[in-house]
């Protein structure tokens, strides 16, 4: 590089001072949309409890158009129990053990759900992976029982896992 | 802290006149001599900078600033900016707000919710609605015609494949099940799924066989039972 051309490269830097400095303000402005977005988006609720059986072929279903039975084990105890809701709040447990009792209290749960709630239109069933297939099934028999239950798509959650 | 030029030390004494001013800088009508003869003055010049004493390291600076070069050390006290220095904070002006801590903050922010987000979608698998008493009767009039996959679980968790014109086979594991649902499907081609669980078997199995068959795009039917096999 020649000397004369050394000192135009110089002076081109004196008319530009602000070479070097990046403007991050569009950056701030898209990370706060962003974050303001996922804020928004985000819930934070203790359902991760339930540990859902793995599956490779999922479909999703939202949340809110679903009425949600639990069945697994409580956060204290051992043993197996219902839950009518979208959390293992003891409160929303089932306490009957004989199995049409389990019937009717699903049944009612769902039917109140479901007149209350019209523009939902699926039943979930979170089951624990260990619960055992004839828990399960009281339980889908409860949902049948309830009348409107019979326009809605049953279906089971799952945790999808690729293989 | 200021970065400006007059931080630095007063000019070196000894600096030839030519670097004192930004005209004649690269003026090369200006005499050094030590350019007269660069092979046998210059390089030996540069090859000594190497050695670093009180005062050899004045002379031998010198020696090449007269080249037209610049050491690391050299302040050039020609350029009205300050220097391009890295690693130093820039001094920030008193009306601007140093928003870098507020970016850190945000980003951490950000990936934690991007992380956390569930966006209230749960994964599930269809499921038939639960069988009642008629539909045992179905199944016994369709009973020769078994255009269907037939996937049993039984009390103990094990799995077993009959498809038409096939054996009954025990698939203890999951991915055999799954190959035996797949050969069945690709052999037959078969249209349905019915499976049967014991009422002991668990609820995880029932979901696999169920995925099997979701997999292979068959209708399924679960049936359940608390007669032993």
């Amino acid at each position: 590089m020649s000397k004369t051309e050394t000192q135009l490269t110089l002076k081109k830097r004196k008319q530009n001072p602000d070479d070097g400095e990046l403007d991050i303000t569009p950056m701030i402005d898209i990370t706060f949309l962003l974050l303001a977005f996922f804020v928004v988006v985000s819930k934070m609720d203790p359902q991760q409890a339930v540990d859902l059986p793995r599956a490779t072929f999922g479909v999703s279903v939202q949340d809110k158009d679903s009425v949600v039975v639990i069945v697994g084990k409580s956060e204290t105890g051992t043993e197996n129990q219902i839950f009518l809701g979208r959390s293992k709040d003891p409160s929303i447990a089932v306490t009957a053990t004989d199995p049409d009792a389990i019937e009717d209290a699903v049944a009612e749960y769902i039917q109140g759900e479901l007149s209350a709630n019209p523009e939902k239109d699926a039943v979930m069933i979170k089951a624990e992976g260990n619960v055992k297939v004839g828990l399960v099934e009281t339980v889908r028999k409860g949902i049948a029982q309830a009348e409107l239950s019979e326009s809605r798509k049953l279906y089971a959650g799952i945790k999808e896992e690729q293989k | 802290m200021t970065d400006g030029p007059e931080d630095y030390p007063e000019n070196d004494p000894q600096q030839p006149q030519g670097q004192g001013s930004g005209e004649n800088r690269f003026d090369l009508s200006v005499p050094t001599g030590n350019l007269a003869n660069p092979s046998d003055a210059a390089r030996p010049e540069i090859e000594k900078s190497g050695t670093v004493t009180p005062d050899g390291n004045a002379q031998t600076s010198e020696s090449y600033k007269s080249m037209g070069w610049k050491g690391i050390d050299d302040q050039d006290e020609n350029e009205d900016e300050p220097p391009v220095a890295f690693g130093k904070k820039e001094k920030i002006p008193e009306d601007e707000l140093d928003m870098t801590p507020m970016v850190d903050v945000t980003f951490l922010l950000l990936i934690f919710f991007m992380v956390t987000a569930s966006f209230t979608l749960q994964k599930s698998i269809p499921q038939p609605p639960a069988a009642s008493d008629e539909a045992s009767l179905n199944v016994q009039q369709e009973e020769d015609a078994k255009d269907y996959v037939e996937v049993i679980i039984d009390q103990n968790n094990t799995y077993y494949v009959t498809s038409r014109g096939d054996e009954e086979r025990e698939a203890p594991s999951e991915t055999e099940m799954r190959s035996l649902v797949k050969d069945a499907v690709d052999t037959f081609g078969p249209e349905r799924m019915v499976i049967t669980a014991h009422v002991d078997a668990t609820h995880a199995r029932l979901i696999t066989a169920c995925d099997a068959g979701q997999s292979a795009n068959l209708a399924i039917e679960v049936k359940t039972t608390d007669v032993e096999f």
